[in-house]
């Protein structure tokens, strides 16, 4: 046995000493019969060629890529000025004048439903009240004398 | 008043006779400026209204609405300039339009005194949004969604025409600000039942109630962005605002006419949030979380006490910022895969991240976190329903959790997780889309600072 495994592992370090000094091939397989030779795929580390069908996922011919022509593009238009411009328009007009303004205009709307002045009222009322020993509140919100009701029917 | 309608009015001109590459500069800024004219209406001086005309007043119901509708303008012609590139010069400017003209009509009805000339401007707008709607929608279910949205309105409204017509014959007014004062309210005559159901179903159908809901998925998943913000922001607002008007003349009828609506609404509300838990297309989804969010809005004008109408209005507004917000961000998907099914399009948080920023704060005033204004409504509503009856709190708790679940579910199905293979020619977010997002954003988010603008003429 061993004999004929020394002689398999001998002929395999023969046939690899013979091949390992031997330069890259530039042909990948050569026949031993005809003189066909394969040679190395042009295409190899290139992309899988393009499908001819088209799918839905794939991107629509007619959609625009407005970053295409433009890669500064804000979505607006395809002229580049005219895109900057109404970018420019929307963010002066919408943020710094209505947004801006807008907030400032509804934080200091004076006395919005006339809260506070309620809140002041009923506190000079319960003060008023209190010092002169009426009830704080009537249980009748309007006076019983001037309510005049319909005739039974 | 006619210091916004007028210049509303000239935005036709100025969008008819601008240079062609003016033509969305100008329309953007002008309408700005509206939207600016109409916050001073916004001093509200004491708990009464504004009285400007004969014609036209403004509280603090109508107010927040007019802004709601007059900053929704600029915003939908900026959504609306990616998809319009191919269009004609002209069918741009019939679009820009159509979309100032419902302009037109929303500010006459928000701020409307005679509920004749607030009907005649409720019908008004439906055909703008029909057009809007029927030739510039997306796909061919368009035609049968302008029909569904127009006839449901239109049957449902015809109802309230006789109505209006026979208390103005005997009545006398149909002065909003005096009908407050009413004195002989109805009866509880059947005819007076049948009235009272004339009145309502107008509203009940533009808000949408569940049972006639079946135009809103339709309409709002085939409109274009613009008209799907129309639509879910202010339109179904129309319904909630007519209904608040409306029910200060209908005492005491509507204490046993409303059991039906309530139930309605109620399990309307849970059954519209399980099935976007179901949805696969995305504007379906956020379609139906509008029902949802209406039905409570139903429920709140229906129960008629001063925390529910805080609550009813506060997520009006609320909602209409919302509503908009997400169908904008649909439409920036859909820009992209030309494709609303949402397991297409999945992982964006990967690819887009700036907005998934946008889709989380969405999806969190969407789900009604503290302390947004929807979280307000939402609470106000809740707490008011369950002084009406204690049982409401179990379907009101299931679809708080559900509303949760479900936003959740779409924020997770289109940011979160693995980016699907095919996503190659997803463009990078335009500044257009993000100043959308952020126009939207900044007005919910600072109104958490000073809601008592938003809460209504109960506050």
């Amino acid at each position: 046995m061993a004999p004929g495994l020394l002689g398999l592992y001998a002929r395999r370090l023969l046939a690899a000493a013979t091949t390992r000094g031997r330069v890259a091939a530039p042909v990948r397989w050569e026949s031993s019969s005809a003189r066909a030779v394969i040679a190395p795929s042009a295409a190899v580390g290139k992309r899988a060629p393009e499908p001819t069908v088209h799918w839905q996922e794939d991107p629509e011919p007619e959609d625009e890529n407005l970053y295409e022509k433009n890669p500064d593009s804000h979505g607006y238009d395809k002229d580049p000025v005219v895109d900057v411009w109404n970018m420019r328009a929307v963010f002066f007009f919408g943020f710094s004048i209505v947004l801006v303004f807008g907030t400032t205009f509804v934080a200091y709307l004076p006395d919005y439903r006339m809260h506070e002045w309620a809140r002041r009222e009923a506190e000079k009322l319960v003060k008023y009240r209190e010092a002169h020993g009426l009830p704080i509140m009537e249980s009748n919100r309007f006076d019983p004398s001037k309510i005049q009701l319909p005739d039974e029917d | 008043m006619l210091k916004i309608i007028i210049p509303t009015i000239m935005l036709i001109p100025l969008t008819w006779l601008s240079k062609s590459n003016m033509m969305w500069i100008n329309s953007t800024i002008y309408s700005l400026m509206i939207s600016m004219v109409c916050l001073p209406l916004m001093n509200q001086p004491c708990d009464n209204s504004l009285n400007l005309s004969m014609l036209f007043f403004s509280d603090s119901l109508s107010t927040p609405l007019l802004m709601l509708t007059t900053w929704l303008l600029p915003l939908m012609i900026i959504a609306s300039q990616y998809h319009m590139t191919k269009e004609p010069l002209a069918r741009k400017k019939l679009y820009i339009t159509m979309m100032i003209l419902l302009q037109i009509f929303l500010i006459m009805t928000f701020s409307a005194t005679e509920l004749i000339m607030f009907y005649i401007l409720f019908e008004a707008t439906l055909v703008p949004t029909l057009i809007i709607i029927t030739r510039w929608g997306g796909q061919t279910e368009r035609l049968n969604a302008g029909i569904y949205f127009l006839f449901y309105t239109l049957a449902g409204s015809l109802p309230l025409l006789v109505a209006l017509t026979y208390t103005q014959t005997t009545l006398g007014s149909l002065n909003m600000l005096l009908t407050q004062y009413l004195t002989e309210r109805l009866t509880h005559v059947w005819g007076d039942s049948l009235l009272w159901l004339a009145f309502m179903l107008a509203f009940m159908v533009k808000m949408p109630l569940y049972g006639l809901h079946l135009w809103l998925p339709k309409a709002h998943v085939e409109a274009p962005i613009a008209g799907s913000m129309v639509l879910a922001a202010i339109l179904l607002k129309l319904g909630g605002y007519g209904m608040l008007r409306i029910t200060m003349m209908l005492n005491p009828t509507v204490n046993f006419m409303a059991y039906p609506f309530m139930m309605l609404s109620m399990w309307g509300m849970v059954m519209t949030s399980s099935i976007c838990l179901r949805q696969t297309d995305l504007k379906s989804l956020i379609a139906y979380s509008s029902v949802s969010h209406m039905a409570l809005v139903i429920m709140a004008i229906l129960i008629q006490s001063p925390w529910s109408f805080m609550g009813a209005t506060a997520l009006m507004i609320a909602h209409g910022l919302t509503s908009s917000l997400l169908f904008c961000l649909a439409n920036s998907n859909y820009e992209r895969t030309h494709s609303r099914t949402m397991i297409l399009v999945r992982g964006l948080q990967m690819i887009l991240p700036l907005m998934a920023a946008w889709w989380l704060l969405a999806s969190l005033t969407n789900l009604a976190l503290p302390p947004s204004i929807n979280l307000i409504g939402e609470l106000f509503v809740t707490v008011s329903m369950f002084s009406w009856s204690n049982f409401s709190i179990i379907l009101l708790g299931i679809n708080i959790t559900i509303t949760a679940l479900y936003t959740l579910y779409m924020l997770i199905m289109t940011q979160r997780g693995k980016y699907t293979y095919h996503i190659h020619n997803i463009k990078p977010s335009y500044t257009r889309e993000n100043t959308l997002m952020l126009l939207h954003l900044t007005p919910l988010l600072l109104l958490m600072i000073n809601p008592k603008i938003i809460l209504g003429t109960m506050y």
